[in-house]
């Protein structure tokens, strides 16, 4: 009982102590605000989409400087992202404030126009992309040296979960439907399963090794996507293509007016376009409610006073816990979903004829 | 909208990560870590068939076992059986043997003691008539010892005192 009472003093100390940082914070961020009120559309997608920086937790004005790479009329620059933080422009150079390009690195003209550059920069979702690919090196190269230096005994521990998670993605899932195709697609189903699966949870972490909205920004499901669409199409058999431009139904449906073959090409293309969204819009909304219950906090603490926002932090963290154990379950499901629906689309492509005829 | 349109630069590093992240694992890592867990999954397969034909096995040899025990019960019965059959047969023949002897030596003994008794009779005879004779000798005051149709006489005298026995 008393043990109970000095948890709740304690609880609601540091509550308290929260909703004044948080108060502190927002007016510090309204004080630097251009319009005087924190600014939540601004907030939200400063988190979800990408910057040059990778911003360090309880300051907002420093972050660990990444390298910018730009291609501008006159050839190639490159330089570290914090000679341009503050709005400073550096060799030409400066983070755009117009509606056109705001947030990204243009170079200034001599007109005083902006000009947008072939941008190759380091910027936190590639840095994030390459840290990502790291672990998934990493990972999986232990867990081949165990089996290189223990033979046949099985993994333990965290090797143990990768083997049962690598069991079910490539025993349970590649090869039933792959059959004696699956060697030759399973490298690049189970690279894209584990790439996915380390970005989505990587970007759970909301400090440095994480925080990075991959798998939640297009680009990144737009290359996936794509590359799926190319081995579906290169590896297409006659019967696949056939079976697209000539399918087997009514005449009617197809040869007046190519309505079927329409609808198949069409096909091709919301395939990949599916998963694209799919994984994107999954990944995105996560991240999206989870800074939109914590934004809670700081709307009500500058909006009503610091009382107000206490009680919102525990109805917003709560609710944001929840958020983020969906989200691991939402990281794994989408991984899966989208080796499965590759997967699938691939070996719709290697039909071979006569099983087509047999059903 | 900026969410929807991908960023050239990023849409260029993603593709040279997964490419390079591709060609590392497609070259070390996964066909190693694929052979080795089926090669694996073999091994615990084999590992169980041989457990169940082992099994299978232990379970006939138990059987087996047990077949053997029977037959080897039975065979007990049977001597044991045999046994006490010529136990019983020999213990008839000694028995009819030994009945045999006590009747020979029954009757033998019975041969001997009538031939005691005949002996013992006529010695008894003997005696009796000489008895007689000295007595008649005493009477008569004559030695007729040595005539026969005395002898014959007291013979016949005595046959039948026997016989009126």
């Amino acid at each position: 009982m008393k043990s109970k009472i000095i948890t709740a003093v304690v609880a609601l100390v540091i509550v308290l102590l929260m909703g004044m940082g948080y108060k502190s914070a927002a007016d510090h961020r309204a004080h630097s605000g251009t319009d005087g009120s924190f600014n939540v559309k601004e907030t939200i997608f400063e988190h979800l989409g990408d910057t040059y920086g990778w911003e360090v937790p309880f300051n907002h004005d420093k972050s660990i400087p990444l390298p910018v790479i730009v291609w501008g009329k006159d050839g190639l620059h490159c330089f570290m992202s914090n000679r341009i933080s503050g709005g400073e422009t550096y060799d030409g150079f400066k983070i755009s404030t117009s509606e056109q390009y705001h947030g990204k690195v243009v170079q200034v003209l001599d007109d005083g126009t902006e000009y947008r550059p072939w941008d190759f920069s380091i910027t936190k979702n590639v840095a994030g992309l390459f840290i990502s690919a790291a672990i998934v090196v990493l990972m999986m190269m232990s867990l081949k040296r165990w089996y290189v230096r223990s033979g046949m005994k099985a993994p333990r521990g965290f090797k143990g979960a990768l083997e049962l998670v690598f069991d079910f993605v490539y025993t349970d899932t590649i090869r039933p439907i792959m059959g004696k195709h699956a060697p030759k697609y399973a490298p690049y189903l189970l690279t894209a399963f584990f790439f996915i699966l380390t970005m989505n949870l990587l970007g759970l972490v909301v400090i440095f090794p994480g925080g990075a909205n991959l798998t939640g920004n297009i680009a990144v499901t737009f290359v996936l996507a794509l590359l799926t669409f190319i081995i579906t199409n290169l590896s297409g058999t006659r019967e696949y293509w056939k079976e697209i431009f000539w399918p087997d139904v009514p005449l009617m449906l197809k040869c007046p007016a190519p309505i079927m073959p329409l609808v198949e090409v069409l096909g091709l293309f919301t395939k990949p376009m599916a998963l694209m969204i799919r994984l994107f819009a999954n990944m995105m909304s996560g991240h999206m409610v989870v800074i939109v219950l914590v934004s809670l906090i700081f709307i009500f603490t500058t909006q009503f006073s610091v009382g107000v926002g206490s009680v919102t932090t525990i109805f917003s963290m709560a609710f944001s816990l929840f958020m983020l154990m969906l989200d691991i379950l939402i990281s794994f499901i989408q991984a899966y979903v989208f080796t499965l629906l590759s997967t699938i689309f691939i070996s719709m492509a290697i039909v071979e004829p006569h099983a087509h005829e047999a059903k | 909208m900026e969410l929807l349109t991908p960023e050239f630069g990023l849409v260029f590093w993603m593709f040279v990560a997964f490419a390079c992240l591709y060609f590392i694992l497609a070259k070390w890592a996964w066909p190693f870590i694929i052979k080795s867990m089926e090669e694996r999954a073999d091994l615990i397969d084999k590992g169980v068939a041989y457990a169940q034909e082992a099994k299978s096995h232990l379970d006939n040899a138990k059987a087996e076992a047990d077949k053997l025990i029977a037959e080897a019960r039975g065979e007990q019965a049977d001597i044991l059986r045999e046994a006490a059959k010529m136990r019983n047969e020999l213990i008839e023949k000694a028995r009819e043997e030994a009945s045999e002897e006590a009747r020979k030596v029954g009757l033998a003994a019975q041969v001997s003691l009538e031939q005691a008794r005949k002996e013992a009779e006529k010695q008894l005879r003997t005696e009796v008539g000489d008895l007689a004779l000295q007595i008649a000798e005493k009477v008569i005051r004559k030695n007729i010892a040595n005539d026969d149709a005395q002898r014959a006489l007291v013979d016949q005298y005595l046959s039948e005192v026997e016989a009126k026995n």
